[in-house]
């Protein structure tokens, strides 16, 4: 007899199921509470059982629903990391809900269930719905909140994220009509319908990862919204869009590796120096640091740079280890430095509003000092030895001036990463800050992470097996 | 083992001074002390009839497949400058007395000694990076935090330089590794093993010279931006001078190794494949720094300024040994590169005397100008003799350790080289006059009455100040001590 509740089919999608549940359970309740510790509790609650019904079910490498769902170590690693930023972000959102915490939350789940998903689709379509998820989820947490600000980033989000839509759907019925499939391994495509496909999907995708030029609406967005959904937007949607780039990219145009190498090499030369630049003469912090994660997406779709340039087996696994390992690194360094713009009780918040803090408190001074560090590469912070990955699979992959183009980048990010560290051991007594547990918990807990995430590379040999869960063919 | 032993010890003293409130300055002079006894110990222990190569090997594997092991192994080399960095640490910290730092200085001071250890001892690459990028947080923190006029500009200006000159190792390095992992397919991070002159030759630079040229490039810049060499320096001055005294001891005497050190342990066992054009262009670049520095220094009134330039031509001295050292073989070799080290040596400690002695002078008087300051032997007569004793060593004086190793570069260039030397002794004539010159205007003559009494530095100052100078002149009359185990590591490098 077959039963429903153990087909694997069904299994599998037992974390989503449930943390729907909780979702739409918490939405009940919010006529009995609004008391926004409960609901804090609850969701870090239902997100940690639902790492664990991940981590239980069966890995290895099986595909579902006509290839659509491919069920892989290595989806399950970004499924786990994306959850871990969210309840990394968790933490701190509840304090800065005015009112209805249940809806903030809910939709906060929701967006998580469309992150695994999209973790362990291998469909365009499945890809598309998860992404539209994420998306439409995070158009109504960027609104939370009262503010004319608010509401003109959530819209400029809202406007610039439907065009993307539009590109996505336009660029999957390219594909279909190339491959015949929505499914990203298929058989050999035309070559005239796939390049279009190409190009559109790239708009659409490449636009939540904010590369260029689809970048500005990430600089208003983060600086409009309320610092956890900014530090959310750019860690835990920002390593799934990474995510779904590796996955359609490499495996959907596995045939069209040159094109995939131009493209992507152009954008990410383009991204990352554009990202600095920018953020070199910025002085809004909040500005500054998304400046700096647009400079940080050029360097991470360096990896499809790296896979579609080269054939070699260790240049593939060293830059999917180091895709691995940067959004992992990524999430804390980025997202605990866009949660310590909290300290500054402020509206706006200038980097020289920073002054004095060193002083005040040296533990925050000296773990944003880390993040910094980190973000910029200097060793021994985990920051660097993304880099070093990062920049091996470059070098063997021979791809040498990339390599060259990328380290000047980040000597150059070196300078505005380090003015917020002088600023901060300037001696002045004016500002007022915020240093209330709920700022410096979530800041230093990043700071011992990127300090402690170092010693992941010692797990090299554990991590790197996994990387052919990516499903690229041959490899 | 012993070694790392007091690399934690270190380790342990650097958190232990960032924690401990009370006195901060007696508990890390007496650390810093006590490091620089064991260092002593340690090097008399196993360098004691040094036969060349290693002593201390020790290796821990901590990741095979990426070849990633904490490897430790001390050269004379390394033991000559680990002694040098206990050295200046120790003064730079003892004499940080005369003014109130708190503990996060000391912390920080006794962090950037450990990064130096940690660099020193590292035969991994991994390591030896990492402590190499890492000893320049603790720096610019104390210049940005504790420095003068223009702090955090002078700070940013000397990270952003070396981290510039550091991202072209981290590709050198990483280029090495990766021809390694491709030829033998043994993926190792191990510097004994990637710095083979022999494998370079088979893999690299006969297939695929361009990679050789990458390589060296690498290598080269990020060293000349730490010695500083021109044209990479103009982060130099600014450093030096808006950096409190006791960094600015650290920075001329400490810092100043690593570019030498990178030179001596990572270019020269890979000498063979650097090809004589580029090391003929180190040592135009070497007498082009002694000469040009040495000439904007004659033209410094303030003397810390100008000390700084003195300080950077004087490692000209060290670009010039190891292209001569390339250039040639046998004896000449060994003389040329054997000066560039002890010049690292004697550079450092000299260094060190001549700015704790023009710390005291300016602690006490209130000014560093040649131009205010006049007739000091008056009223700090000790003090003075020792600044009088720093600027002779630092002129080359016979007797004294600078003279050594100027003399065996000297004299090495000149059969490789031949006349074009003359550029090196203009340049060392330069060094000479405005030396003199200095001391005439500031020691000598009547006293400048404006500056009111002053006193001479304290007891223990010159007890601290004459134990530098003994060492100075002991390595000036008995080089031996040093030289001899530095010629035996560096004819087994050859």
């Amino acid at each position: 007899m077959n039963n429903i509740f153990i087909n694997p089919q069904l299994t599998a999608m037992y974390p989503e199921i449930f943390l729907g549940i909780v979702a739409f359970a918490m939405l009940l309740m919010g006529k009995r509470t609004h008391n926004w510790k409960i609901y804090t509790s609850i969701s870090i609650i239902a997100l940690l059982i639902s790492m664990v019904l991940l981590i239980r079910f069966d890995s290895s490498y099986v595909s579902y629903y006509g290839g659509a769902f491919l069920i892989s170590n290595f989806g399950l690693y970004f499924a786990l990391i994306m959850i871990v930023s969210s309840l990394y972000v968790a933490f701190s959102a509840g304090t800065t809900l005015k009112d209805n915490p249940e809806v903030f939350f809910a939709t906060f789940l929701f967006v998580n269930v469309a992150m695994i998903i999209a973790a362990f689709s291998m469909n365009l379509i499945f890809i598309f719905i998860a992404f539209e998820g994420v998306s439409v989820g995070t158009y109504i947490l960027s609104a939370y909140g009262k503010t004319r600000r608010n509401l003109e980033a959530s819209a400029k989000y809202f406007f610039t994220g439907i065009i993307a839509t539009g590109f996505i759907v336009l660029g999957s019925s390219y594909y279909y009509m190339a491959t015949g499939t929505f499914n990203l391994i298929s058989g050999v495509p035309e070559k005239g319908p796939m390049l279009i496909a190409l190009i559109l999907l790239f708009v659409g995708f490449g636009f939540k990862l904010a590369l260029v030029p689809m970048q500005q609406w990430a600089v208003d967005a983060y600086d409009g919204t309320s610092n956890p959904v900014s530090a959310y937007l750019s860690s835990g949607t920002k390593v799934l869009a990474f995510f779904i780039l590796l996955r359609v990219f490499l495996v959907g145009f596995s045939h069209f590796y040159t094109d995939v190498f131009y493209l992507f090499v152009i954008v990410s030369i383009i991204t990352m120096t554009y990202g600095n630049f920018a953020a070199l003469s910025e002085n809004n912090l909040k500005r500054m640091l998304a400046y700096s994660s647009i400079a940080q997406a050029g360097y991470l779709i360096l990896v499809i740079a790296v896979v579609s340039g080269s054939s070699s087996t260790f240049a593939f696994t060293v830059a999917i280890f180091a895709a691995m390992y940067y959004s992992l690194v990524y999430i804390f360094m980025k997202g605990g430095s866009f949660l310590s713009v909290s300290a500054v009780r402020k509206d706006k918040v200038e980097v020289n509003d920073l002054e004095g803090i060193g002083i005040k408190s040296p533990l925050f001074a000296v773990s944003l000092s880390i993040l910094m560090l980190s973000l910029a590469g200097i060793p021994p912070t985990a920051g660097f030895f993304a880099k070093y990955y990062l920049f091996l699979s470059l070098i063997s992959g021979n791809l040498w001036w990339l390599a060259v183009i990328g380290i000047l980048n980040s000597a150059i990010s070196v300078f505005y990463y380090l003015r917020v560290i002088t600023v901060m051991f300037r001696k002045n007594d004016s500002n007022e800050f915020n240093l209330s547990s709920p700022v410096m918990l979530p800041l230093v807990l990043a700071a011992i992470l990127t300090i402690g995430l170092s010693f992941v590379i010692f797990y090299y040999p554990q991590l790197s097996s996994i990387v052919y869960g990516l499903g690229v063919m041959g490899r | 083992m012993f070694i790392i032993a007091i690399f934690l010890l270190l380790l342990l003293f650097a958190i232990l001074s960032f924690a401990i409130k009370e006195s901060s300055w007696k508990i890390a002079t007496l650390e810093s002390l006590l490091i620089l006894i064991l260092t002593m110990v340690y090097g008399i222990l196993r360098f004691t009839g040094y036969n060349g190569g290693f002593v201390s090997s020790y290796s821990y594997a901590i990741d095979t497949s990426i070849g990633i092991s904490f490897t430790v192994g001390v050269s004379a080399l390394s033991m000559a400058l680990l002694f040098l960095s206990a050295v200046i640490m120790f003064i730079a910290i003892f004499v940080s007395g005369r003014e109130k730092f708190d503990r996060s200085f000391y912390g920080l001071m006794l962090t950037t000694e450990l990064g130096l250890y940690g660099l020193l001892i590292s035969r991994n690459f991994l390591f030896f990076y990492v402590f190499w990028e890492a000893i320049i947080i603790p720096v610019f923190m104390l210049i940005s935090i504790y420095g003068g006029a223009g702090k955090e500009k002078a700070a940013l200006k000397f990270f952003v330089y070396t981290q510039i000159g550091s991202v072209f190792l981290l590709l050198s390095i990483l280029t090495l590794f990766s021809f390694y992992g491709t030829a033998n397919h043994v993926f190792t991070l191990n510097m004994s093993k990637l710095l083979d002159s022999s494998f370079i030759i088979k893999y690299i630079s006969g297939p695929q010279p361009f990679w050789t040229d990458f390589l060296l490039f690498g290598f080269f810049f990020s060293f000349l931006v730490k010695m500083p060499s021109f044209p990479l320096h103009s982060w130099l001055p600014d450093a030096y001078t808006s950096a409190p005294y006791p960094v600015s001891i650290v920075l001329a005497g400490a810092i100043s190794l690593m570019g030498g050190y990178g030179f001596f342990a990572v270019l020269l066992p890979i000498a063979p494949v650097i090809g004589s054009g580029i090391a003929w262009a180190i040592i135009i670049l070497g007498i082009f720094s002694l000469v040009y520095f040495a000439l904007v220094a004659m033209f410094q009134t303030d003397m810390k300024r100008m000390m700084a330039y003195a300080s950077a031509a004087s490692m000209g001295f060290i670009s010039i040994s190891l292209g001569i050292g390339i250039l040639s073989t046998g004896y000449i070799a060994y003389l040329a590169v054997s000066g560039g080290i002890f010049q690292i040596l004697a550079h450092g400690l000299i260094m060190g005397l001549v700015f704790s002695s023009l710390y005291i002078i300016r602690n006490t008087s209130g000014s560093q100008s040649n131009l205010t300051l006049s007739g000091l032997f008056r009223e700090m007569p000790i003090i003075s003799t020792f600044f009088l004793a720093g600027i002779m060593a630092s002129l080359g004086l016979p007797g004294l350790a600078g003279f050594i190793a100027e003399a065996s570069i000297v004299l090495a260039s000149y059969q490789v080289i031949g006349y074009i030397i003359f550029f090196i002794i203009f340049g060392m004539i330069i060094t000479a006059s405005y030396h003199v010159w200095t001391v005439q205007k500031s020691l000598n003559g009547p006293y400048n009455e404006n500056l009111g009494k002053l006193k001479d530095g304290t007891g223990m100052e010159i007890a601290v100040l004459s134990f530098l100078f003994i060492i100075i002149l002991i390595l000036g009359i008995y080089p031996s001590l040093f030289y001899h185990m530095i010629l035996v590591y560096v004819k087994g490098v050859f």
